[in-house]
């Protein structure tokens, strides 16, 4: 035990101390060390010279500090006093004061210094800060030695004694162990090469000293040292192992003079000793001792026996390990938390009893079973998951039944019905306790944690516990208040599902009709027994299930459910009770409200408001007026009820509407990947317990719990706290049990939270629409068409266009969704379509096929030829000639296939922004954003038309920041694609965009819209951006000169006229020459813009304007408009030149 | 470096630039006329484009210290126009290579060498590619750097202007026929480098 635990690492443990107890260190810590730390790379170094010399250095080293140590002793013999004794310290990256400072520090006061670092002389590491690396892997590069700030040794040196270094620990470290505590802190990683132990540790060497005083006193000695916090601290720190008999001693005097609670207490049974070691383990924690502290208690446990008190050596400090977990389970005060999840919510540690061979896991942090073992442990998951056992066990009586049922069903409320109600008595506990005869009489309670301070809630309590008041459901430590005597004991879920598989067993030996309401709960109906008296089969029943068991049950016997239940009310504990129908009335009478099954504490507060209290005084109440109270249904039960009326038959087993699997206990997450995994794992949860019920959901629920901003740390140790509770769902066209299937949709609905992870405190799935599995035949279809279908989009984007878009709606609609809170619509139209091609494969009857058009050719063409012929057959086909169809098409359009997908990214693109700005135009934005999926629509269905159809028909769809943030020629693109009579608007629209120079253009362009002839000719047509002249072009009502301006946008507009002239030249088509009219005014217009132009450029480039200038001449071979232009340009040109160049162009 | 841009002007650097910058490219366009056998160069790289040096260290210095002279008045913005004159035996002008410069004397922020040098470097890739648009050069053809001032400059011993001497070389007589080579305009520094041939008609003398 002791070698075990020492092999571990610990930032506290204080390897200074004995040769003995360094020798232990070194050879078991020894394989941590090396194994993670580089830096002593060179001890293992094949190179033996390296290693021998660093060996030598060190040797000479120390020498020289022995020799300066010696000398600066004998000169400040009077001054110094050797405080630093037996510390050694290392000296990491730069320090004030240095570590030649230090270094005199040291040789001034009895320390040591190291120059390299080794684990084995060095106890303290000095330095001011550490690299992130460092920090990350802080055991590997500490050892496990405390890591100081050097005012420790000059503050030391200041107080002339060797202070606590607990408060100069590196800022670092000390600030990622504060606030709230993090599971990561408590709970190091599983399969952690450093499972340690503190307790251990340094209780080792004290117990080795005391060994031969009794054993049940090293217990003590132990407890007490958690107890007294403060005495470990001191072990700590403290650097002669002399002072440590000292400092136990006084401990066990203490403990001689009778601190009474610890002696009693020992003497109890084992989990008692836990109880206590409880007790001190919170006083420890009152001492302030650091929670990472006690965190290397935890892995050990999984490996140690089970403790008893007879060993008290190991069994204690088990005890205490034991203790430190159920600590770290539970401490706070009590819990606000909502009773709906409280049980759920625990996780069920263990205590010292069932400890042995079970794991730790509290973390979601870590711990990578944390949803598993967080269930197996869940008590109101075994009562939930037990019905799928219990169908699975009796599966022909289940279904026997369900068969006469409908003939059942009118002899319900025949006279001579009698219907047996079986309940056990206390079940948790009692299964418990009956192989514990002497617990029998003593109040008992089941609980995950025993923890007398703890916020753990009793779930079970025996009817001794009852008496005192403990009920299910309160603190720990209240019942403890209010029944000091209690004993608490842990789960034992297979005794449980034992004694269950025995009570049913008999149930049904008995009887064909058995309606199992829980695990130990049960209606029968004997209406048809041979046996005639009720009375004698109800004994021999509980009779048998006592023998059986060593569990008892409590009967009732009446004439419908109601009443069979409520005379095990009065049966109970341990008998049985028989309401004849004629009594019933009589028996009611008396009965109080609450007592009805379906009255709760609403309903209750409702009628006492109106002064009913028993059934007899609901009995004065009519019908009708209860129905209007209280609702149709709620009416009537209860007009029903309060007259003993039941037309419930037995038989009938409640399917359950959904199935799920929810978490909100321990759920802390770091980062994303976390909580994906936990994600994971909770899909696995789910799937298993869908696959246990043999049934397939098709609508998912995704629940977050996410910490309300303002929350301060939860009340219940790593309990929720204040939560907002969100939810988010989608339906999808095929039901699924496949972990696979519901993985990808739970990180969809995830991804729909846009929540910061480490504000996550609870997460739960919920599998609704539930419908038998067994119909759908999906096994070998899983892996083959579906699964491909499904993951190609997310492998190969550019051969699934159509999952892209529809991808892209999917986005779409959760913004719609986000927007107008038409959650679960939304959600469906999203899974309609963005599973198109998850549900193609499916031979279920409730998939459909996608309509042909629907599909992406794209995809199609390339699918491997046996899937594709697959596909062929499901469509009868018909896809084979829609293929060829397709294809014929394609090579008809203009536009290859590249611009085409440049321009459908783009879009993409463009268009989704949409919805976010929807969202701040209020009252407009489900109409936009209706729009907006109109333009997907359209996008998708362009794709298998003409390709310009996958413009939006208004530029209102599009995007302008976005259409903005483009590169020009895509936007060129863009804009060419626009019905001619947008594009202005687009470009006013961009024009805000832009810089102020657009502010100008603007007011030019309005003054300009009053007068565009005079306009034409206006001086400033390269104003602005785009220049005016575009805008004018457009307006002077000539062809030519609208295709010129258009030539702008499709240029690029760079506002380079070389450029435009360029896109003019390949765009210009001679029939736009033939129209004669007022084409003076146009080519004066032209000439006009050259002219500007030439004036802008002469002085700077008047490479542009050679340009232009043989653009020109080429231009007016083709066309008389810029013949007439280039003649009357020319000139100008040419004089512009030469008056600027000395010279011509080549003309 | 930054000593250097803290105590000169943003003219001087633009200046210190160009200088060096054309004598790269100067080095260049004679290379690329063949007035010397190619050995006379060897390849380097300026700028990260490849380049000519003259190895010759007569040809090297000439370019150096004709440019180097020049440089105070180009940062004053004295030069208009530097150009590489080739000429045949009777001194008559056959090719011109223009630099024509502008320095922005009112630029005051700090210049970005970098951005220049990116805008220079496009030079020098295009006149790799300009031969075709040069004219073949008779034999025994010379060459020299000639500079065009705005007005007469001060030969003063600071300018560094007295190496320069007036020139001998014959001009033409009628306009030249101008084809642009590159331009850039920057706002510290425009650069503008065209061919000037002999127009048609001028060449008859």
């Amino acid at each position: 035990m002791n070698s075990r635990s020492k092999r571990t690492l610990n930032s506290n443990s204080t390897n200074k101390s004995t040769n003995k107890k360094k020798k232990t260190n070194q050879k078991t810590l020894g394989v941590a060390w090396t194994a993670a730390n580089s830096r002593s790379a060179f001890k293992s170094s094949p190179f033996s010279d390296t290693a021998s010399y660093m060996a030598v250095k060190n040797q000479k080293l120390h020498e020289q500090f022995d020799a300066a140590a010696s000398t600066s002793v004998q000169e400040e013999l009077s001054s110094g006093k050797p405080i630093f004794h037996g510390v050694s310290i290392f000296v990491d990256g730069f320090t004030i004061p240095s570590s030649q400072e230090l270094k005199g520090y040291m040789l001034k006061y009895g320390g040591r210094f190291e120059n390299y670092f080794s684990r084995h002389r060095v106890t303290h590491i000095i330095c001011s800060n550490l690299p992130d690396s460092k920090m990350k892997n802080l055991r590997s590069f500490s050892a496990g030695l405390p890591v100081l700030k050097p005012t420790w040794v000059l503050d030391s040196v200041a107080a002339k004694k060797l202070l606590s270094w607990h408060s100069y620990q590196l800022d670092q470290l000390a600030t990622e162990t504060e606030g709230q505590p993090k599971l990561s802190t408590f709970f190091p990683l599983k399969r952690s090469p450093f499972s340690c132990n503190y307790a251990t540790n340094v209780i080792g060497q004290p117990m080795s000293k005391i060994e031969d005083q009794k054993p049940k006193l090293d217990a003590v000695v132990t407890k007490n040292l958690y107890g007294e916090g403060q005495i470990i601290k001191e072990l700590e720190h403290c650097s002669n192992v002399s002072d440590l008999p000292l400092k136990v001693d006084p401990v066990v005097n203490k403990n001689s003079r009778g601190k009474s609670e610890y002696v009693e207490e020992i003497k109890h049974t084992n989990v008692e000793t836990d109880s206590s070691l409880n007790r001190s383990l919170s006083k420890a924690k009152d001492e302030d001792i650091r929670f990472n502290d006690l965190k290397p208690c935890e892995p050990n446990t999984s490996e140690t026996g089970e403790p008893n008190t007879s060993e008290p050596g190991d069994g204690t400090s088990d005890g205490i390990l034991a203790g430190s977990k159920l600590k770290s389970g539970s401490p706070g005060q009590p819990s606000t938390s909502n009773s709906r999840y409280r049980e759920d919510k625990q996780k069920i540690s263990e205590s010292s009893i069932l400890r042995a061979g079970m794991g730790p896991s509290h973390s979601t942090l870590e711990d990578p079973n944390f949803v598993e073992n967080y269930f197996k442990h869940s008590r109101l998951h075994f009562i939930g998951t037990w019905r799928n056992r219990y169908r699975k066990r009796f599966p022909a009586t289940y279904s026997g039944i369900k068969g006469t049922n409908s003939s059942h069903h009118t002899c319900v409320t025949d006279e001579k019905a009698t219907i047996i109600h079986v309940d056990m008595d206390c079940f948790f506990v009692s299964v418990i306790i009956r192989n514990h005869p002497e617990l029998q009489d003593k109040p008992v309670a089941v609980c995950h944690s025993d923890n007398p301070r703890g916020t753990a809630e009793i779930s079970s309590a025996n009817y001794p516990a009852r008496a005192y008041g403990v009920r299910a459901g309160i603190f720990v430590r209240d019942a403890k208040s209010i029944c000091p005597d209690l004993v608490i004991v842990p789960y034992n879920f297979e005794a449980y599902e034992e004694v269950a598989d025995q009570f049913y067993d008999i149930l049904h030996k008995h009887c064909n009709k058995v309606q199992a309401v829980s695990c130990d709960e049960a209606f029968l109906d004997v209406s048809d027994s041979e046996v005639e008296d009720h009375q004698h089969l109800a004994s021999i029943i509980r009779n048998e299930v006592f023998d059986t068991t060593g569990c008892k049950a409590s009967v009732g016997i009446s004439g419908n459910m109601l009443m069979a239940r409520l005379a095990t009310r009065t049966a109970k504990p341990d008998g049985q009770f028989y309401i004849p129908a004629d009594k019933v009335e009589e028996y009611l009478n008396e009965l109080p409200i609450k007592a009805l099954p379906g009255i709760g504490h609403v309903l209750e507060d409702k009628l006492k408001r109106t002064n009913v209290k028993t059934c007899k005084q609901l009995r004065l109440l009519s019908k009708e007026s209860l129905q209007k109270e209280f609702g149709l249904k709620t009416g009537d039960m209860l007009w029903n009820y309060s007259r003993g009326i039941d037309n419930r038959s037995v038989g009938v087993f409640q399917e359950s509407k959904s199935i799920g699997a929810e978490v909100n206990w321990g759920v802390r997450f770091n980062n994303l990947e976390h909580c994906q995994q936990f994600l994971l794992n909770l899909c696995k949860e789910v799937s298993l317990r869908l696959q246990g019920g043999g049934v397939q959901g098709r609508t998912f629920t995704l629940k977050v719990k996410k910490r309300k901003n303002d929350a301060r740390d939860p009340v219940k140790y790593m309990g929720c706290g204040d939560c907002e509770n969100l939810s988010h769902s989608i339906t999808v066209p095929m039901a699924t049990d496949d972990v696979d299937a519901l993985q990808r949709i739970t990180i969809k609905l995830f991804d729909l939270f846009h929540i910061d992870v480490k504000e996550i405190r609870g997460m739960g799935l919920q599998v609704s629409k539930l419908g038998n599995a067994d119909n759908s035949h999906q096994g070998n279809q899983n892996n083959s068409l579906r699964s491909w279908l499904v993951s190609a989009p997310n492998t190969n984007k550019d051969q699934c266009e159509v999952r892209s878009i529809a991808e892209g709606s999917c986005e779409r609609d959760v913004k719609n969704q986000n927007a107008c809170g038409n959650l679960g619509q939304s959600c469906t139209n999203t899974f309609v379509g963005g599973d198109i091609s998850s549900s193609e494969g499916h031979a279920n009857e409730d998939s459909v096929l996608p309509a042909l058009c629907d599909l992406d050719m794209g995809v199609i063409e390339n699918l491997p030829p046996d899937l594709f012929s697959e596909l062929n057959n499901r469509y009868g086909g018909k896809l084979i000639t829609f293929l060829s169809k397709h294809k014929g098409k394609r090579a008809e359009s203009d536009i290859g296939g590249m611009i085409f997908e440049d321009r459908e990214t783009l879009f993409s693109s463009v268009v989704p922004l949409r919805p976010c700005k929807a969202e701040k135009k209020g009252a407009v934005k489900e109409a936009e954003a209706a729009a907006a999926s109109g333009v997907v629509a359209a996008t998708i269905d362009s794709l298998f038309s003409e390709n310009d159809d996958v413009m939006p028909y208004s530029l209102s769809q599009i995007d302008v920041s976005v259409l903005h943030q483009l590169p020009e020629e895509m936007r060129a693109d863009i804009l060419e694609l626009l019905p001619a009579h947008r594009k202005h608007e687009c470009v006013s629209d961009l024009g805000p965009a832009k810089s102020c120079s657009q502010q100008s253009f603007d007011s030019n362009n309005s003054k300009d819209l009053s007068g565009p002839r005079e306009s034409i000719s206006s001086n400033d047509f390269w104003l602005g951006n785009p220049p005016t002249w575009v805008e004018d072009f457009k307006k002077s009502g000539f062809l030519v000169l609208s295709v010129f301006a258009d030539s702008y946008y499709k240029s690029g507009s760079t506002g380079q006229l070389s450029s435009i002239l360029q896109r003019a030249m390949s765009d210009f088509v001679p029939s736009l020459d033939s129209t004669p009219d007022c084409l003076d005014d146009a080519i004066l217009c032209l000439c006009n813009l050259f002219k500007q132009y030439i004036k802008l450029k002469i002085e700077t480039d008047i490479e542009e304007i050679y340009l232009c200038f043989r653009l020109l001449k080429r231009l007016s071979r083709k066309s008389t408009f810029f013949l007439e232009a280039y003649t009357i340009i020319l000139p100008e040109i040419q004089a512009t030149v030469g008056e600027k160049y000395g010279g011509n162009f080549f003309a | 470096m930054y000593k250097r841009k803290n105590q000169t002007t943003p003219q001087g650097e633009t200046a210190r630039i160009l200088v060096e910058f054309m004598e790269v490219a100067i080095t260049s366009i004679v290379f690329l006329k063949g007035v010397y056998s190619p050995g006379a160069f060897e390849r380097r790289r300026y700028m990260n484009v490849v380049a000519h040096k003259a190895r010759h260290p007569q040809l090297r210095d000439y370019i150096h210290h004709s440019l180097t002279a020049l440089l105070p008045s180009i940062e004053k913005g004295l030069v208009e126009r530097v150009a590489v004159v080739f000429f045949n035996k009777e001194n008559i002008q056959v090719e011109k290579f223009v630099f024509k410069l502008t320095v922005n004397q009112s630029y005051d922020s700090e210049v970005e060498q970098t951005d220049l040098e990116f805008s220079l470097k496009s030079f020098l890739t295009k006149l790799s590619v300009s031969e075709s648009l040069t004219k073949v050069l008779p034999r025994d053809c010379r060459w020299q750097i000639m500079s065009y001032f705005h007005s007469l400059p001060q030969f003063t011993e600071s300018t560094g202007a007295e190496f320069w001497i007036p020139t001998d070389i014959q001009q033409w007589q009628q306009p030249p026929l101008i084809t642009p080579i590159k331009s850039m305009s920057s706002e510290p520094l425009g650069v503008q480098l065209y061919l000037e041939h002999p127009s048609l008609s001028g060449l008859q003398p």
